[in-house]
């Protein structure tokens, strides 16, 4: 087997589109994304952490991470640990070409928090 | 009566077999597991020939890319921290946890250990790093430490299987899973564990492989049937490979009590140092010759009781000279004429994972009841002149067997293991 140079890889240093990046997630969620890029709404961003969310929660719950109430907390009620915390918020920050300091990361508490603060965070319309 | 340590399961993932039968098959018949490979895709290079592990992949370090059979049970939320190596290490450990006749649940409570070694990923580290120079340290994947490092095999297991036993892993570079097994035996013996999982592996990796081009120790042949060839005159470097080997070692009281299946019994264990360089063999294998020494002292049998011997030979022309030397002074000299073979002839020499590998090759023998022949010889080495190395995979069950392992810095290790019930 021979590594091959990896343009979609997630943990080289090749440049890698965000689309590319988030190639496996749903295709409504890959709308919404292309949405937000193509009109700045940040609002789009939704499908698109949930998506994360999903992607890395230690324990998928039955019902969709969308159906719960946003004051669902993160690791007290969806059961996310520390570490897949940390994959969350980096994952966000490739996804966004943002950067989340850990200040940040403790502020972030519940769904609404995190929608909350990647709409801010988000480099685009912010929604009203 | 002393706590006898026994092997209930193993489980392979190699160039040579992803199972006991396939392995079985290539041992029986002398199949090698290589391929024409072209490293870092650059056909200039001279090294030409790897010991491919079949059925998985791995052309990027990002996990989304990866594949591996069906048979390897791999969950999203695990393999997120594993290496490729760390793939198929599962996949063994599945196979020999069902060998053994155990539920993975067995594992979990604290009367099993496991011991592990490899040398890490040098793939997913390069990229890890590459990340984090690229993002000048602002950026990395927080997985990238614990996928990569040497340890991710005992960090992933442990947490995996949940063990709560002995919980280690071994660095002496070739000789790390032979230290891993040796120690594994001390932890029953001393009756600090009941059971322990013995893991060794390696990724099947350009970035693990070729480095050993530099030291000028890999093959340079072209021809994947003449690449490895241990004692041969012509030989001329080794042959890489990855892969994972599992073994289930348990006391055996404990063994018999629930009705397993004794493969083979681990009597002894001996290492010494060189004590002479950072990377060449003692050009005497005085180093080896006292570590295979110390396992007889240990077993309490003597030379002429070793009806086989897997060597460490990896096809390079110092060490198989240095080892040959070394079985002439415990053996030849004592009047004793073990047959010897190495098995890195047909799977190439994994490094970490060869110590482990090479035991369970020797558990095969005992318990299937062959003893690998010496593939790819067609002249050997003067230096030879005097050991019995069969051409042809014998069948014949031995009663006692070494293996031999040796790693950077000169250390040694042999295990001696004998047939069940022997």
């Amino acid at each position: 087997m021979t590594p091959e140079p990896t343009p979609s890889s997630g943990t080289s240093s090749s440049p890698v589109s965000p689309l590319e990046r988030i190639r496996h997630f749903p295709d409504d969620v890959r709308a919404s994304f292309v949405r937000y890029q193509t009109t700045g709404d940040v609002a789009a961003l939704d499908p698109v952490i949930y998506a994360i969310l999903n992607d890395y929660i230690p324990n998928k719950p039955e019902q969709p991470l969308s159906s719960f109430p946003g004051s669902t907390l993160l690791i007290e009620g969806l059961g996310f640990d520390s570490l897949a915390i940390t994959e969350v918020v980096f994952f966000t920050e490739e996804l966004l070409g943002i950067t989340i300091a850990n200040e940040e990361i403790l502020q972030v508490r519940t769904l609404d928090d995190l929608r909350g603060f990647v709409h801010t965070k988000a480099p685009g319309r912010k929604s009203v | 009566m002393p706590r006898l340590p026994v092997i209930t399961g193993l489980g392979f993932i190699t160039s040579i077999g992803n199972d006991r039968a396939s392995v079985v098959r290539s041992l029986r018949e002398l199949r090698h597991g290589f391929e024409r490979h072209t490293f870092f895709n650059n056909p200039a290079l001279a090294v030409k020939v790897a010991g491919t592990v079949k059925g998985f992949s791995f052309p990027t370090p990002n996990w989304r890319d990866w594949r591996w059979p069906d048979t390897v049970q791999v969950d999203r939320e695990l393999v997120r921290g594993l290496a490729p190596h760390g793939v198929y290490a599962l996949g063994a450990v599945q196979q020999a946890v069902a060998e053994a006749g155990l539920t993975a649940a067995e594992l979990a409570g604290g009367d099993t250990g496991l011991f592990c070694a490899s040398a890490g990923s040098p793939f997913l580290l390069g990229a890890f790093l590459d990340q984090m120079r690229t993002t000048r340290g602002e950026r990395g994947n927080p997985m990238g430490i614990v996928s990569s490092i040497a340890g991710t095999l005992n960090f992933n297991l442990a947490a995996h299987y949940k063990i709560s036993g002995a919980v280690c892993g071994f660095v002496s570079a070739c000789a790390s899973s032979s230290h891993a097994l040796g120690y594994a035996m001390d932890e029953i013996r001393l009756g600090r564990q009941q059971r322990m999982l013995v893991v060794g592996a390696e990724d099947m990796c350009d970035e693990s492989i070729l480095p050993f081009a530099t030291l000028r120790a890999l093959s340079n042949q072209a021809d994947p049937d003449r690449a490895s060839r241990p004692f041969d005159r012509q030989r001329d470097g080794f042959v890489g490979t990855g892969g994972a080997v599992a073994l289930i070692v348990e006391e055996a009281g404990l063994a018999r009590s629930r009705g397993a299946r004794v493969q083979a019994e681990l009597v002894g264990w001996g290492q010494a140092g060189d004590g002479h360089s950072v990377a060449a063999s003692h050009p005497e294998g005085a180093g080896l010759a006292e570590a295979m020494r110390r396992a007889l002292v240990d077993t309490g049998v003597s030379a002429g009781q070793i009806d086989y011997v897997n060597a460490h030979a990896t096809s390079t022309p110092a060490g198989d000279r240095s080892e040959a030397l070394a079985l002439h002074r415990v053996f030849t000299q004592a009047g004793a004429h073990p047959k010897v073979s190495s098995t890195k002839a047909l799977t190439g020499h994994g490094l970490s994972l060869a110590g482990a590998m090479e035991a369970a090759i020797c558990t095969l023998a005992l318990s299937e009841g062959l003893i690998p022949g010496a593939a790819h010889l067609a002249e050997p080495d003067p230096v030879c002149d005097g050991l019995d190395l069969p051409r042809h995979t014998l069948a014949v069950q031995p009663g006692l067997v070494m293996n031999n392992s040796s790693g950077f810095g000169g250390s040694n290790v042999c295990h001696v293991l004998r047939r069940a019930g022997a």
